[in-house]
């Protein structure tokens, strides 16, 4: 029973950690109906900076410091070539950012080497605390409050900020929001910018229980892709959702049946699909054509 | 394809001109000799022409073809292993598996438009990987299939061709290549592969022509998963081994490469020559630089964006691409 209870709380760690990196990409989906590989290869970027700031600046500093650097070169990326892609088929954006995604995963083979790395907790919350129905790490907790954290920050953001109405509604009717005189570039370069500092926050509070290892971002691109789709393009707590149902059921079955866990996510996936085409909380949208 | 000069619906100047190329390739001075990099350029331009009977004639755009390539090469490695030793057995039960599940899969993907059908073919692709991966009694897991030999052929008595030499299935993969061409190039010419063609420019109108375009995709998409699956046994067979690697989705973004790379959404041949740039360029590269991806990665950017109707788009035909 402790057992169970341990694995579920661990998926439900990752299930909010798959959530936050699949509210980027569904973000940036949504918006501007890329299939953005480099999501997985800005996940990994956030974790190795934080990996090499945090002796020298600690852990907060770090939290914010190095996803506002993978902001940055979320920014260049999509200034220099993504933002060509918009409009097109969606193959052209999912094509380009897969030659991107490819370059710069070897980009960080070249700065950090092939091996991977621990990251050690921040020495506040190493240990174990006791929870009363049972003893859990205490990293895991503040990784979970953290998600939660950034989670409700985004949906603030979305839903109580002119900022987010615009966005929102530039991805049901991007033409429309460039008629009204909105900066329709700007805006999603701003949409990328918030995508990819999802993913870079993702990876530093993501570092200390994951291995830090260039393969990292492609590991994490796949279930975020099954999560958005599980969950609905664009829909924000379809993301969250899926992303716990995901979580969850690829660490409880590690506990059952450990070799069918990778697989589990995609046999959900098949079936929600099978009975609500659009995902759990999608809806019709201009994705369709 | 709508280059419009050709309408013959056998073959044609230039595919004699590309089979005698190949036929002639081990001659070569100087490159004939590597003769395991030109099977394996042969292998992957019938992959990529059988991806681009839905790539480019049909339009859509998936990309988790590498399954297809991987369960062929699985299916020849098992059906070697566990059935019984030969060649055509491995290479039919490739065709068959692959045939199969392309069907299946196409089925559930034929009426899924644009991001979700890329979407969703990346994800069942995945799901092949980690059942290699995971199913260690039958596919060897993590160290896959090996020991998978190239038994001779022939007429037991009469004739016999040792297909262990290189040379010798150098040439039974360029007359397998040769036979698959012609039927590709046959189907895509023919009143089906017209429809496709139908679908691709406007789906709308050809399903108010009258066109069932869902089950028209359906079979492009099984019939490309044949081609492929084939190429896949025929790769287990030049390796001799079958391993996770191949159903890595990389391969299904390889493959995507290659067909664009040499122009396969403007022209007939173009799945060819991005196949041949592409083996030999990651060939060269992987020799000289440990970190030959990042150019790889460079490269593919830079053909998207610049050039994304391929090389062979750059020369004449059809100028517009299926990117934009």
């Amino acid at each position: 029973m402790t057992e169970l209870l341990s694995f579920t709380m661990n998926g439900l760690v990752l299930g909010l950690i798959f959530a936050v990196v699949a509210l980027g990409f569904t973000l940036i989906l949504g918006v501007m109906q890329v299939i953005n590989f480099t999501h997985g290869v800005l996940f990994a970027f956030g974790a190795y900076f934080a990996f090499s700031m945090q002796k020298y600046v600690g852990f907060w500093m770090a939290l914010i410091l190095a996803p506002v650097l993978v902001g940055v070169v979320g920014l260049i990326l999509e200034r220099l070539v993504i933002h060509r892609t918009y409009g097109g088929n969606p193959l052209f954006g999912l094509l380009l950012t897969f030659g991107l995604a490819t370059a710069l995963e070897e980009v960080i083979r070249m700065v950090w080497g092939k091996t991977g790395y621990s990251v050690a907790a921040p020495k506040f919350a190493a240990g174990s605390l006791d929870l009363g129905f049972m003893i859990y790490s205490k990293y895991r907790l503040l990784l979970a409050v953290l998600a939660v954290i950034i989670i409700l920050l985004v949906w603030l953001f979305l839903e109580k900020t002119p900022y987010g109405a615009i966005i929102k509604a530039g991805a049901s009717d991007a033409e429309m929001v460039m008629a009204l005189g909105k900066n329709l570039p700007r805006m999603r370069s701003f949409v990328f910018v918030v995508g990819s500092i999802l993913a870079g926050v993702a990876g530093v509070i993501a570092a200390p229980i994951w291995s830090v290892r260039p393969t990292m971002g492609t590991a994490i691109l796949m279930p975020a892709m099954v999560i958005v789709v599980l969950g609905g393009i664009g829909s924000f707590w379809g993301s969250i959702l899926a992303g716990l149902i995901v979580g969850l059921s690829t660490s409880i079955s590690v506990m059952f049946w450990a070799r069918v866990s990778d697989i589990i996510p995609f046999v959900i996936l098949a079936i929600v699909l099978l009975f609500r085409p659009r995902g759990l909380m999608g809806e019709k949208s201009v994705l369709e054509v | 394809m709508g280059s419009g000069t050709s309408r013959k619906r056998w073959a044609t100047g230039p595919m004699w001109a590309v089979f005698l190329l190949f036929a002639l390739f081990p001659y070569i001075p100087f490159i004939g000799k590597y003769l395991s990099l030109g099977t394996e350029v042969l292998i992957w331009s019938l992959f990529a022409l059988g991806f681009n009977i839905l790539l480019g004639y049909t339009g859509l755009s998936s990309f988790g073809h590498g399954a297809f390539f991987g369960i062929g090469a699985y299916a020849a490695g098992i059906y070697f292993l566990r059935v019984a030793q030969g060649v055509w057995g491995p290479l039919l039960l490739s065709v068959v598996a692959a045939g199969v599940f392309a069907a299946l899969i196409g089925f559930l993907v034929a009426k899924k438009r644009g991001i979700y059908f890329a979407l969703i073919t990346i994800a069942i692709s995945q799901v092949f990987y980690f059942i290699a991966f995971r199913w260690d009694e039958f596919t060897g897991g993590e160290t896959g299939l090996s020991g998978i030999d190239r038994m001779p052929i022939g007429i037991p008595g009469l004739v016999q061709i040792k297909l262990a030499a290189p040379l010798t299935y150098y040439y039974f993969v360029l007359v397998v290549f040769a036979i698959c061409t012609l039927l590709i190039w046959r189907i895509v010419h023919s009143p089906f592969g017209k429809v496709l063609q139908a679908i691709r420019e406007n789906e709308v109108r050809a399903s108010y022509l009258g066109y069932r375009t869902a089950a028209y995709k359906w079979g492009a998409f099984a019939i490309s998963g044949l081609f492929s699956g084939l190429a896949g046994g025929l790769y287990t067979l030049l390796i001799n081994s079958a391993f996770a690697g191949v159903l890595d989705w990389t391969q299904s973004g390889n493959v995507v490469m290659m067909t664009l790379l040499g122009g396969g959404t403007v022209n007939f041949f173009g799945p060819i020559l991005g196949a041949a740039i592409f083996i030999v360029s990651r060939d060269l590269l992987s020799a000289y630089w440990e970190s030959w991806m990042l150019i790889y990665g460079m490269i593919f950017v830079l053909v998207i964006v610049f050039i994304p109707s391929g090389i062979l788009g750059l020369i004449g035909g059809r100028k517009q691409t299926i990117l934009r």
